[in-house]
């Protein structure tokens, strides 16, 4: 397996397929988090066809002059459909473009990722199942990551590399470490939230008291491993700019995230008993599906899928920065792995 | 290099074993589930125990059953609800079958495009599919949501013990309730809030027909008789000759449910203006204080005796302990009893006190409106230690003890200058009602 590229291999399509990717993956995520938010997976009841028509052939007029649940459930699929596009186009130039066996190997897996999303997504129609959307949601961000993993794998950085930063090994090691913990635990920490929102109907209120603890209790764990991440990269600031802007991603998303957390549930559920005796709490009433309350819900989905994307773009550069031997060769395989 | 210190290695290892677990937990989660079949709707469990303590007899197993079949028989299925046949009965005015398919099953469009399942999409979370106040939510949400199945509602137009109005279902469901997680649906298009209270009544009637028939089977029905090796009288047995007699009779218990409901329309309490404003008179400044000062006076004088609950200060601090009747019927203030009912599981929750509203804040749960507030003073709030001050209606100049319309508008105005008179200065004639109680 060789990790060097030829001057024929440092073509900038694979990086330019990868970044539209990951940009059209992003608002993806929105429209899917609105499909939950005004649950309209079943605003379409067959799949692939929307009304009997072809996807791409469905009148544009009642798609956008419909009910809205039938907008934001058919733009989902178009949405959906236009990254499996840009996947396909990824895959050509990689293997058109990109000698690195394991990079042709990781062109396949987000080919097979996207394609059992969709199927996911086909299957939640079509068994009117609540549990795969839910799966389908937990996917939704494995692939943005993935995505986000890929785009720094064939970026100038990854392939020329810049200046190592001045650290100890230790201090490498540690960041290394950290970098990957952060960026599980935040990932089990999505897969949390999306059970929080998708508890069926059916479930006990037991259950759902579990699974907010965890949620909250995830969300203290996750911040304070970001919050070392970000004192970690402090520590080398001047000599690693390519860790900054994830670094300072992470800090800012996770007190932007925390606070759509306790927005989400006011405007869901309203204020805490204990603030009832406060005039803004006394007076609150729920507005539901209210642009307000779906934003802001929708918000809180789709910058926890922002924070995996920047703690991957993490990971993956302090992988190569501070790459050993076996690092180097093996963070590319890591991330197929993570992903798969 | 430096080999890591043994504190290190360990915490790596908890580190480790913590993330694995979560992460085995959570992922192995979304999958838990996936075979759940068709909804169902929950039996009253904490009711029959109710029911079971009061009369000691017991509720067997097979009458358990009974029960399930005949309700099924009755009211269908979460996903295929069914309007029952009552005769003559105007059955559809209070639930149509058209829009019950509207509301029930679950959430989508059917092949042509017609919305489906609305209960489950807006309601369910937190009213649980039976409509028994036991949705995923309810633990955190303080007050509970409502349980239907009493056929108790509590801000509505009509006395206690009486149903709501269309328009007083419709009106909490455009309004929604403030200080609860019961929110505003005002963005839902009428046809959906329609069938939405449409289903509503549904659940309702279907929970109240439920606890009318353990009633029956408990008190109607002959127990075994193990000396005289008799069995148990079954609730329904399709065995038995006389089931179309039975059926006929349980059929009269969920009609005469339905009649209520068909009655609330008319039992609205229409309310009139107060004798001062008759003939599009306006209210001078003297006579607006004169009647805050008889509100005033009514508030803490012994006929209304709001102070009693609602405190001296207004703040809602002066009876803390009672309960509403969702609670009471849990026995929560019965040694021993309350272990019994939590026991039954999931769906039945520890009771909470119902606090008096604080009328400082000038926040109401029924609505702000003066005609609102004198629908709470007159009909009392149903299901809660509120009382109606209609049980002491008297009429103007009449001499009993009791209140007059224009006493209860006098209790309006003053309960809604509550959030603005300030509680460390009084009106001025604060001095006088202190030595007037004293």
């Amino acid at each position: 397996m060789s990790d060097k590229l030829s001057k024929n291999e440092l073509s900038p399509w694979p990086h330019r397929f990868a970044v539209s990717l990951v940009c059209a993956t992003f608002p993806l995520i929105w429209v899917g988090g609105l499909v939950t938010t005004y649950d309209a997976g079943m605003a379409v009841p067959d799949w692939p066809s929307t009304y009997g028509y072809n996807l791409f052939l469905y009148p544009w007029q009642t798609w956008l002059f419909g009910p809205w649940d039938l907008f934001i459930e058919h733009g989902h699929r178009l949405l959906g459909a236009l990254v499996g596009l840009i996947t396909i186009g990824f895959v050509w130039s990689v293997w058109r473009h990109d000698s690195r066996r394991w990079m042709r190997g990781a062109s396949l897996a987000v080919l097979g990722l996207v394609l059992l999303q969709g199927g996911l997504g086909g299957a939640r129609v079509l068994m009117d199942q609540r549990q795969l959307a839910m799966i389908h949601g937990c996917v939704g961000p494995a692939f943005f990551g993935f995505g986000v993993a890929l785009a720094v794998m064939t970026s100038n950085l990854w392939r020329a590399g810049i200046t190592k930063p001045q650290t100890t090994p230790e201090m490498a090691g540690k960041l290394k470490r950290l970098s990957l913990t952060t960026l599980i635990l935040i990932y089990v920490q999505l897969v949390l939230g999306a059970q929080v929102r998708h508890i069926p109907v059916t479930a006990s209120p037991g259950t759902f008291r579990i699974l907010v603890f965890f949620h909250l209790l995830m969300a203290i764990i996750v911040t304070v491993h970001i919050a070392q991440v970000y004192r970690s990269i402090l520590r080398i600031y001047g000599s690693a700019p390519a860790l900054r802007l994830p670094g300072y991603a992470l800090g800012g998303l996770i007190c932007i995230q925390i606070s759509l957390g306790v927005q989400t549930w006011v405007v869901k559920y309203g204020w805490p008993a204990f603030l009832t005796e406060s005039d803004f709490a006394a007076g609150h009433t729920i507005n539901a599906s209210s642009l307000s309350q779906s934003l802001t819900v929708t918000a809180h989905v789709a910058v926890g899928s922002l924070i995996l994307a920047f703690a991957v773009m993490l990971y993956t550069r302090a992988a190569r920065l501070f790459r050993t031997e076996t690092t180097a060769l093996g963070s590319g395989a890591l991330m197929i792995g993570l992903a798969t | 290099m430096e080999l890591p210190t043994r504190k290190a290695m360990k915490l790596s290892v908890i580190r480790h074993w913590f993330v694995s677990a979560v992460a085995v937990v959570a992922l192995a989660g979304p999958m838990a589930g996936c075979s759940r079949n068709e909804a169902t709707f929950n039996r009253n469990e904490a009711y029959v125990k109710n029911q079971e303590r009061l009369t000691k007899e017991t509720f067997s197993a097979e009458r358990k059953a009974d029960l399930d079949e005949v309700l099924s028989g009755l009211f269908g299925t979460p996903d295929r609800p069914i309007v029952p046949a009552l005769g003559d009965i105007d059955v559809a005015s209070v639930m149509d079958a058209t829009k019950l398919h509207f509301a029930a099953g679950p959430v989508g469009r059917d092949e042509r495009g017609r919305a489906r399942g609305l209960y489950r999409e807006h309601c369910a979370h937190c009213h649980g599919v039976t409509g028994d106040g036991g949705g995923p939510t309810a633990l955190f949400l303080n007050p509970y949501p409502r349980d239907y199945r009493r056929g108790t509602f509590k801000f509505k137009s009509t006395p206690r013990q009486s149903k709501p109005t269309h328009e007083d279902l419709k009106r909490i469901l455009i309004e929604g309730i403030p200080d609860t997680a019961m929110p505003s649906f005002r963005a839902l298009p009428d046809n959906e809030i329609d069938a939405l209270i449409h289903y509503v009544r549904y659940l309702s009637i279907r929970g109240e027909s439920e606890r009318s028939l353990v009633q029956y089977a408990l008190f109607e029905l002959e127990p075994a008789d193990e000396e005289a090796n008799i069995e148990e009288e079954r609730l329904f047995d399709l065995t038995s000759g006389n089931r179309s007699d039975r059926a006929a009779e349980l059929r009269e218990y969920v009609g005469a449910i339905v009649q209520k409901w068909l009655g609330a329309e008319a039992e609205a309490t229409a309310v009139a203006p107060p004798s001062w404003l008759a003939n599009g008179a306006e209210l001078s400044h003297e006579r607006e204080v004169e009647l805050l000062k008889h509100g005033r006076d009514l508030f803490y004088g012994k006929v209304a005796a709001c102070v009693k609950c609602h405190g001296d200060s207004a703040i809602g601090d002066g009876q803390t302990t009672d309960y509403d009747d969702w609670a009471k019927e849990l026995e929560p203030t019965v040694p021993g009893a309350l272990d019994e009912y939590l026991a039954l599981g999931r769906f039945v929750f520890p009771p909470r006190n119902v606090r008096p509203r604080n009328l400082r804040m000038g926040h109401y749960r029924g609505g702000r409106k003066p005609v609102d507030i004198y629908w709470r003073i007159f009909n009392g709030i149903d299901g809660t230690p509120m009382p109606a001050l209609s049980e002491v209606l008297k009429q103007e100049g009449e001499e009993k003890i009791g209140v007059t319309h224009d006493d209860i508008w006098a209790l309006v105005y003053y309960v809604r200058s509550l959030p603005y008179e300030s509680i460390s200065q009084p009106v001025a004639v604060e001095a006088a009602y202190q030595r007037e109680r004293q």
